[in-house]
């Protein structure tokens, strides 16, 4: 979930004034009392609430009263995506419960709220005139700490859902990561919304190390990647991809990495118009590990509904890239240095834009001075995170072209964990602590239109600060935008919205004022 | 003075041909926005101020902080209509407002002295008493009323607010609420109470706002029942009163059909309109949702329904006898000349104010009717130039509404339309408007100049 956002929830935090009608902010005389001198209202949670990956409203939890000492009455607001208040839920819950995530399917809206008290992670499924539909709950324990870490962590790049996801008006799937010991495992769940019913897919796999991320839905399908430390392979971590009817509440296909020619890691899955899934990932030689090797280059999969292997495509580094790229065999590109892919964006006229970013390791001063001064490792280099790159696929996934988006290069990563060899693990560390520029991609469905968006930091004659750029698809090329941050508000965030818009935060810290404004990108 | 419909035909023919000043085209006029007059303005601000200041003395010692504070809050909302330069200065327009009135003084000669009417250049369908003896008369509602003497019921309305002191007694009863030993003493128990704050706060408000909401339907229907004594002895007839609130009871009524419309006005053969511009998500989160009427809705309006309004009015009047009343009698080609001149003013003053899609909105509806008027045309190029600027400085939220459950479903389609189109489609669209009318309208200065500035817009 984008939570909005943690920083920025710093700012809802402050004290709201319920102010009811128009008695509210009067009476100053000592011993008088005033409507808002008796009573506030806290806000606990906000974020987005999305529908296949867009931004389609945004909730509010408010701590609305106290109830008895376990008790509290909560009011649950819903914003349109045009900041419109349309729907107010009130409710009574323990008195420790959050709220984590919220998702909509077009007919009805799901909220994943976290009851410490109860120990349940409960799913509560509204009709659109906010009536409790159904309510799921599954207990919350120590398996689920690994979870609990995810959501108190501060940064989705994306803005968009990390757990609950919905599946085109069926219901809602979550992806719970699980963890017994130094056992790890994961779960499926879905949650009708049709009529109250609910299912667990749990894997029976032998290995006792499984990562599983949700990579998206089709008409019957949800695809997830999944990671296993394989036992036979002397720990060596393997790719899964898994697709889980959720009609049929059946495993319909798991396809091993090592399958086809060469090994591939699934980054990003699309469903085709012709009822096919197009996967897209690393490829490596059988004999790399997907965790140390940076990979050949980028593959394209067309698998159809029950997991065949219907169409291929591989573009290697070393060959198709450095056609557009001064890419080396390692993938290394000059300047730029290695690529993390973000996003995946096929267009109704069957091109496919990759959006990527670099990042690369460099000496860092600071480090080196340190690891002589105190004669210990901290981290002699430091990781910077560099340019943007678009990246463009014809029909059949062949690299046409790839245009380098130049910012200033940022240091994502510093002291010990910049040491760390493998340019994955460097990928995951940097993504774990939110060290990309890239933000979030929004668009028309049918990505006919999208805006890539990134933050970026400048110092020029002209300006000096945070600013937010966008790079949009028209369909027929592409155009910049750029926000600078730097206003007369004491902080201001941009966080995702509805296709073509950015939301605008801005905090007034002395007149103690937040400013919620939509703003079209240009 | 009689009116014949005939004679009403040949009058607005002969209002349409002169009232509109200067500038011919193809003989037809071509608007004018008439310049607010700042002077005159500043002069009668200083004038209020004064009177402000002056009932501000004469308050009771008995909380008088309070209903100071409420006085206050009333004065600044008088100030900002004349710092936004709402009120409409052009005094043939006063004039005639002034005229109105006089006649209801004239057959009402105990009215005091004490309060001033003036348009006001919105395009709310509304009118009010706004404090200080001001009396405003939105030009959005002027516009659409059949006649003068719907205009003198709704003027004797807001008269009657004003002589029964509704204002200052829903001031003096909410600060004499506040402070009421049960109001304070709910309030510390409230406050003393560690659980159930809120539910305590909530039907302790809902209470009092049931309360001060039936209070002011009550004050409706007082000014209602004296509009129409005031109104009585005029030359007008008083079942004007009764088809002016059935005309408040259907004003947010449009009978444009902006999905239709638009693609009208908009389309071109070399940047054909698309469908994806007016499209939007039925759902709750799209901003067009119809959203449920809540149980107490009704227990918290401010006025009564016009239904309601109208039968008990008609019972009042059942017996009166009007045998010499009219629908007009100060100036019927003055009404029909205001009531025109009025739909531009009021687009020029919500360009003025910053609100652009609502200017875009109003002259669409006129551009309905008169599609090559060269002000119209004009405007929507300026309107379209303005919202491109500010999209472009990522500010387009300050001129422009977003779509929301509140508003008519045509304005929404509209709303949607602006927030449907990327940068360049913006642009685009205004080009092509704007060049469909190039060569006829090259005789109109502003057209030129607006059409230049969308050119170069274009090309950049």
């Amino acid at each position: 979930m984008d939570h909005l956002p943690r920083r920025g929830q710093f700012f809802f935090s402050l004290i709201l004034i319920f102010l009811a009608s128009f008695f509210a902010k009067q009476a100053t005389a000592q011993d008088k009392l005033s409507f808002d001198k008796v009573y506030t209202v806290y806000l606990r949670n906000s974020g987005t609430i999305t529908q296949q990956g867009q931004i389609k409203g945004y909730f509010f939890l408010y701590q609305s009263d106290k109830v008895d000492k376990h008790t509290n009455e909560y009011t649950l607001q819903i914003l349109d995506e045009n900041l419109n208040k349309v729907s107010s839920i009130k409710f009574e819950d323990s008195k420790t419960l959050s709220l984590l995530e919220s998702a909509y399917d077009g007919s009805s809206i799901s909220f994943l709220f976290k009851n410490v008290e109860s120990n349940t992670l409960d799913m509560k499924i509204y009709t659109l005139d906010g009536k409790l539909k159904f309510t799921y709950s599954r207990p919350f324990d120590k398996q689920t700490e690994d979870l609990m870490k995810q959501y108190a962590a501060m940064h989705t790049d994306q803005g968009t859902n990390k757990n609950v996801f919905d599946i085109r008006g069926s219901g809602y799937v979550s992806v719970l990561p699980l963890r017994d010991g130094s056992q790890r495992s994961y779960e499926v769940d879905f949650y009708s919304s049709q009529s109250k019913k609910q299912w667990t897919y749990t894997p029976m796999d032998e290995e006792k190390y499984a990562l599983a991320e949700y990579l998206g839905s089709t008409d019957s399908l949800v695809i997830i990647e999944v990671m296993k430390k394989n036992r036979a392979l002397s720990g060596q971590v393997t790719s899964h991809l898994v697709g889980l009817n959720f009609i049929t509440r059946k495993k319909v296909f798991e396809i091993e990495e090592g399958r086809e020619q060469y090994k591939i890691v699934p980054a990003n899955v699309s469903s085709l118009p012709n009822g096919n899934i197009l996967v897209m990932g690393s490829y490596y030689d059988k004999n790399e590990s997907i965790v140390k090797d940076y990979g050949l280059g980028i593959a394209m999969y067309e698998l159809s509904g029950s997991g065949k292997v219907i169409n291929k495509s591989y573009n290697s580094w070393e060959g198709d890239f450095s056609r557009f790229l001064h890419t080396g065999s390692n993938g290394k590109i000059d300047d730029i240095g290695y690529l993390y892919v973000h996003r995946m964006i096929r267009t109704p006229d069957n091109n496919l834009f990759v959006v990527c970013e670099g990042y690369k390791k460099q000496a860092s001063a600071g480090g080196i001075a340190l690891s002589v001064l105190v004669g210990a490792p901290s981290g002699a280099t430091k990781v910077v995170v560099t340019d943007l790159v678009i990246m463009q696929f014809d029909p059949q996934y062949k690299i046409t072209g790839a245009t380098i988006y130049p910012k200033t290069h940022n240091t994502a990563v510093g002291g010990a964990a910049s040491d760390y060899n493998s340019q994955h693990a460097l990928a995951a560390v940097i993504k774990a602590l939110g060290g990309f520029d890239y933000e979030f991609t929004t668009g028309e469905p049918d990505n006919s239109n999208f805006t890539i968006c990134y933050k970026n930091s400048e110092k020029t004659s002209d300006y000096k600060g945070k600013t937010f750029n966008s790079i949009r698809y028209t369909g027929t090329k592409f155009t910049t935008d750029k926000i600078e941050l730097k206003t007369n508000a004491s902080d201001s965030r941009v966080f995702p919205a509805k296709p073509g818009s950015v939301m605008i935060l801005e905090f007034f810290k002395k007149e103690k004022k937040v400013d919620l404004r939509l703003e079209k990108l240009g | 003075m009689i009116c014949t419909p005939r004679l009403l035909l040949i009058r607005i023919a002969a209002v349409l041909s002169v009232c509109i000043p200067v500038c011919l085209f193809a003989q037809q006029p071509v608007f004018s926005p008439e310049p607010q007059d700042s002077l005159k303005l500043a002069r009668l601000l200083a004038l209020y101020e004064q009177q402000y200041k002056s009932d501000i003395e004469l308050l009771p010692s008995q909380y008088r902080k309070d209903i100071e504070e409420a006085y206050k809050l009333r004065w600044n909302n008088i100030r900002e209509k004349f710092d936004d330069k709402e009120i409409y200065t052009d005094s043939a327009a006063q004039n005639y407002l002034n005229r109105l009135i006089a006649e209801i003084r004239r057959v009402n000669p105990d009215l005091p002295l004490g309060f001033t009417c003036y348009f006001s250049r919105t395009p709310v369908p509304n009118a009010e008493y706004i404090g200080e003896g001001i009396i405003l008369f939105n030009m959005g509602l002027f516009t659409r009323l059949n006649n003068e003497g719907e205009v003198i019921f709704i003027l004797c309305h807001e008269i009657s607010h004003y002589v029964l002191r509704h204002s200052e007694h829903r001031i003096e009863q909410y600060v004499a609420t506040l402070n009421s030993k049960e109001t304070q003493e709910a309030l510390r128990s409230i406050k003393k109470s560690e659980y159930q704050k809120g539910q305590q706060l909530e039907s302790l408000t809902k209470g009092l706002t049931f309360n001060s909401r039936r209070h002011s339907r009550d004050h409706e229907s007082q000014a209602d029942s004296m509009a129409v004594e005031l109104m009585r002895h005029t030359s007008y007839r008083v079942s004007n009163a009764m088809s002016a609130l059935a005309l408040l009871d259907t004003i947010d009524n449009d009978p444009l059909n902006m999905s239709v419309h638009l693609p009208d006005v908009f389309n071109s053969p070399e940047f054909p309109f698309k469908k994806r511009w007016i499209s939007y998500d039925q759902g709750l989160l799209g901003g067009h949702a119809v959203l449920k009427k809540e149980a107490t809705a009704d227990s918290l309006k401010t006025h009564p329904d016009c239904q309601k309004r109208i039968a008990l009015l008609t019972t009042l009047t059942k017996s009166w006898s009007q045998p010499a009343a009219r629908n007009f009698l100060a100036d019927s080609i003055q009404f029909l000349s205001l009531q025109n001149r009025f739909r531009y003013e009021t687009i020029e003053y919500c360009y003025q104010s910053k609100n652009f899609t609502r200017s875009l909105f109003l002259t669409l509806e006129l551009l309905a009717i008169h599609s090559d008027d060269p002000w119209l045309v004009t405007e929507t190029g300026l309107v379209f130039n303005g919202m491109y600027n500010a999209q472009k400085k990522h500010a387009l939220s300050k001129v422009a509404d977003l779509p929301g459950p509140y508003f008519t479903e045509n304005y929404n389609l509209v709303l949607q339309f602006i927030q449907n189109l990327y940068l360049d489609e913006m642009i685009s669209i205004n080009y092509y408007f704007m060049k469909k009318h190039d060569p006829q309208l090259n005789f109109y200065k502003p057209f030129h100049t607006t059409f230049e500035t969308t050119q170069q817009l274009f090309k950049n």
